[in-house]
């Protein structure tokens, strides 16, 4: 029984990680607290619902399309709110990211009605893997695999490429970054593109399992946001640790103590984090 | 500087969660000794007017926005009927246009989001009441809503008609301006382990361990109690016993450990008080992990909503609970057969279900009573709601009657299963369109 609850808790570890992946970039590098990433991540779920309705194209092979369908949706936003307000106090950007949360949930109702909405029917949709006692559903393993693999090519990205190295000195001093001849304009945009590529990606994979609704990405992103600052800003791999962590705490704290406890002990956790080490566990 | 920013937001969010989720236990307790601010409008009594206006606060948004929105859809048929000339309709109010007894008025609702917060459900119906003169309330769906909802209303002394919600604490509060359409909990309940009983002589299920699965909210932890009222009170000494109980967060992303506690306990039969996403990851969880009940009875909440055989087709089948209607009674019961086809040209041809229903039959009965009292003194139509026994055809049971803690004494639900996607009426016998089928395994379906 221990041994089933800790595979859940992994397995859903690495799914809160990548859509904390994603989190931790805007945080990290331009220091926005994107109120609206829960809400990107709804977009990629409903990007991959009507794939499927609307052309068959199951989940698995979605994944592309929701991807670049968030990494332009992000870009978008990047260039029409968040560039706007990047220069104001973070007080601005907040709320600005909190209107566009605001405005994606009541767009999403208003063109996609608030009704729950399940993917029936995909490749993975009710098979399961059997390991003993342990019973593993395939979505949330496919969505685990697909979630690390998503989260080594970010890793690879922000320390092989050139724009990921940019990314990085961006994020390090943005003055310094800008005297060293990286558009950082564009480097801000390209994040806040990857950061919605990362739960565009999530979504698709997620929505094989999870009901599709305009409030969808809500608890997702609030869970993303412990993530983050426990993993410390901007440390993809501290997103991913700390990920397994909350996903570990959720599923044998709840078991063991209560399920209705479970989100409080994540917290509770975090908040001892915070005390103890206020750049989070992996944070530099 | 980031980090201080972290813990501040996550602070914040953390207190959002906790303030949704136990709100429901917070609310303010009547102001009895406080003079209450009357409304405007219960100072007039105009016979003719053009128009009266009713406040329907429902959840149009937030996580119960898919139920809110099909209630709103079943409150604007009932206004449509009302208003319109529908003879072909045999109910009060359907023939004609308007109130007749007050010039016929119109009646005009005006809408109003609570978005499933009970504070804002709260703020709401102050706002209907002081800003837009409403001189009747009705909704809110979720208990947790109609309970602060109603409290502002007594303090106004404005009718407040409950539709759906089926907390019991809410009709054992002693509020003078409450009343409630749909049975309790507590009468849901009794029915529960009747039907249980039933299901045992009919098909020697020989169900006796009983699990308790409720959201952490007004709605789940009354029904719940009410599980415990019940076996204390009688099936206990039948030989029911409980053997688990789970109670999982209003707002939740996964329920994997939850299902692990209840396969863990392996109950016999479950019963449910969830919401639609929540019943519906339920039951994918069920499956996944081969949890297989004998039997799973479920609230008023989302298993009533067609999107559950929607979204589970043949997996959503051989689940029972309480309703006010279904579709496969619809050839026999007229009146409500018409309802449904005005209800489906909103609803883009989605029958109406049993919550909608009795939200409907809230504008009803709200109407009438306001027709009967010929005024809109709220005073007057409280007396009336109060006293009068009002036709209600699409109904089983035909009545509406409230008792002295303003509860309707003639309920109008019954037991359904889901067979072959489809609600049939099960229980009690007089009303069944089909016999009650045991729970099959997920692979025999």
């Amino acid at each position: 029984m221990v041994l089933q609850i800790i595979s859940n808790g992994i397995l859903m570890g690495f799914i809160y990680a990548l859509v904390a992946v994603g989190l931790t970039l805007t945080w990290g590098v331009m220091d926005i607290t994107n109120f609206a990433h829960g809400e990107m991540l709804m977009v990629g779920m409903y990007t991959a619902f009507w794939m499927f309705e609307l052309f068959s194209i199951d989940p698995l092979l979605s994944i592309p399309i929701s991807t670049l369908v968030v990494f332009l949706l992000g870009v978008l936003l990047y260039k029409l709110v968040i560039k706007r307000v990047l220069g104001g106090s973070g007080l601005t950007a907040l709320l600005a990211t909190f209107g566009l949360s605001m405005f994606l949930k009541n767009l999403a109702q208003f063109l996609f009605s608030p009704n729950y909405r399940y993917i029936n029917g995909a490749i993975v949709t009710d098979k399961k893997i059997v390991l003993g006692n342990v019973i593993l559903g395939l979505p949330q393993v496919v969505a685990a695999v697909g979630s690390i693999i998503m989260t080594l090519i970010i890793i690879y990205f922000i320390n092989k490429t050139k724009t990921g190295k940019a990314i990085q000195a961006t994020a390090l001093n943005r003055d310094t970054a800008l005297l060293m001849g990286i558009d950082t304009d564009k480097i801000f945009a390209i994040t806040f593109g990857v950061s919605g590529a990362c739960v565009g990606a999530a979504g698709a994979l997620m929505s094989s399992f999870f009901p599709i609704y305009p409030q969808s990405g809500g608890l997702y992103s609030i869970i993303a946001f412990v993530i983050v600052a426990m993993g410390g800003l901007g440390n993809i791999k501290g997103a991913l640790y700390a990920g397994l962590i909350i996903g570990l705490t959720e599923a044998l704290g709840g078991f063991f103590l209560g399920t209705q406890f479970k989100y409080a002990l994540v917290f509770l956790i975090y908040l001892i984090v915070i005390q103890v080490r206020p750049k989070g566990l992996f944070g530099w | 500087m980031k980090s201080k920013l972290a813990l501040l937001l996550v602070i914040a969010m953390m207190f959002t969660l906790v303030v949704s989720g136990c709100t429901s236990t917070q609310t303010d307790a009547p102001k009895q000794n406080e003079t209450p601010e009357k409304s405007e409008t219960s100072e007039e009594t105009p016979t003719n007017v053009d128009s009266v206006k009713v406040g329907a606060i429902l959840p149009l948004s937030g996580s119960a926005a898919a139920t809110g929105v099909k209630l709103r859809y079943a409150v604007e048929v009932a206004q449509e009927i009302i208003n319109g000339d529908h003879p072909d309709i045999a109910m009060p109010l359907a023939e004609g246009m308007g109130l007749p007894n007050l010039g016929n008025a119109k009646i005009e609702v005006v809408f109003a989001d609570h978005q499933g917060n009970p504070e804002v459900a709260k703020t709401e119906a102050e706002r209907l009441i002081q800003n837009e003169k409403v001189v009747s309330l009705l909704g809110a769906y979720q208990s947790s809503a109609t309970k602060p909802a109603s409290q502002a209303s007594e303090r106004f002394k404005v009718p407040f008609v409950a539709g759906s919600s089926s907390s019991a604490a809410l009709t054992q509060r002693g509020l003078k301006y409450f009343t409630r359409i749909a049975p309790n909990d507590d009468m849901e309940t009794e029915v529960f382990f009747e039907y249980i009983k039933y299901l045992n002589e009919e098909t020697d299920a020989n169900i006796k361990k009983v699990g308790v699965v409720y959201i952490d909210n007004e709605y789940g932890v009354h029904a719940a109690e009410m599980v415990d009222k019940w076996l204390e009170a009688k099936y206990g000494a039948e030989g029911f016993e409980k053997v688990v109980s789970v109670k999982y967060p209003a707002d939740v992303s996964n329920v994997d450990t939850e299902v692990q506690q209840i396969k863990a306990a392996n109950p016999d039969v479950l019963f449910h008080a969830s919401y639609i996403g929540d019943i519906t990851q339920f039951v994918k969880k069920y499956k996944e992990f081969g949890f297989i009940p004998k039997a799973v009875v479920n609230y008023c909440g989302g298993f009533q909503d067609p999107q559950f055989t929607v979204n589970l087709g043949n997996d959503g089948d051989y689940f029972s609970g309480g309703a006010a209607c279904t579709p496969q009674l619809f050839g026999k019961m007229e009146v409500v057969n018409k309802i449904n086809e005005l209800y489906k040209e909103k609803s883009g041809g989605v029958d109406i279900d049993g919550p909608a229903l009795e939200e409907f039959a809230s504008l009803m009965v709200i109407a009438d009573a306001i027709n009967q009292a010929k005024s809109t003194d709220t005073e007057k139509i409280m007396e009336t709601i109060r006293t009068t026994k009002f036709e209600a055809p699409y109904f089983s049971t035909s009545a509406i009657e409230f008792d002295e803690t303003g509860q309707n004494i003639h309920s109008a639900s019954f037991m359904v299963q889901t067979q072959g996607t489809k609600y049939e009426a099960v229980f009690p016998v007089d009303v069944q369109t089909a016999k009650p089928v045991p729970f099959k395994d997920w692979t025999s379906r």
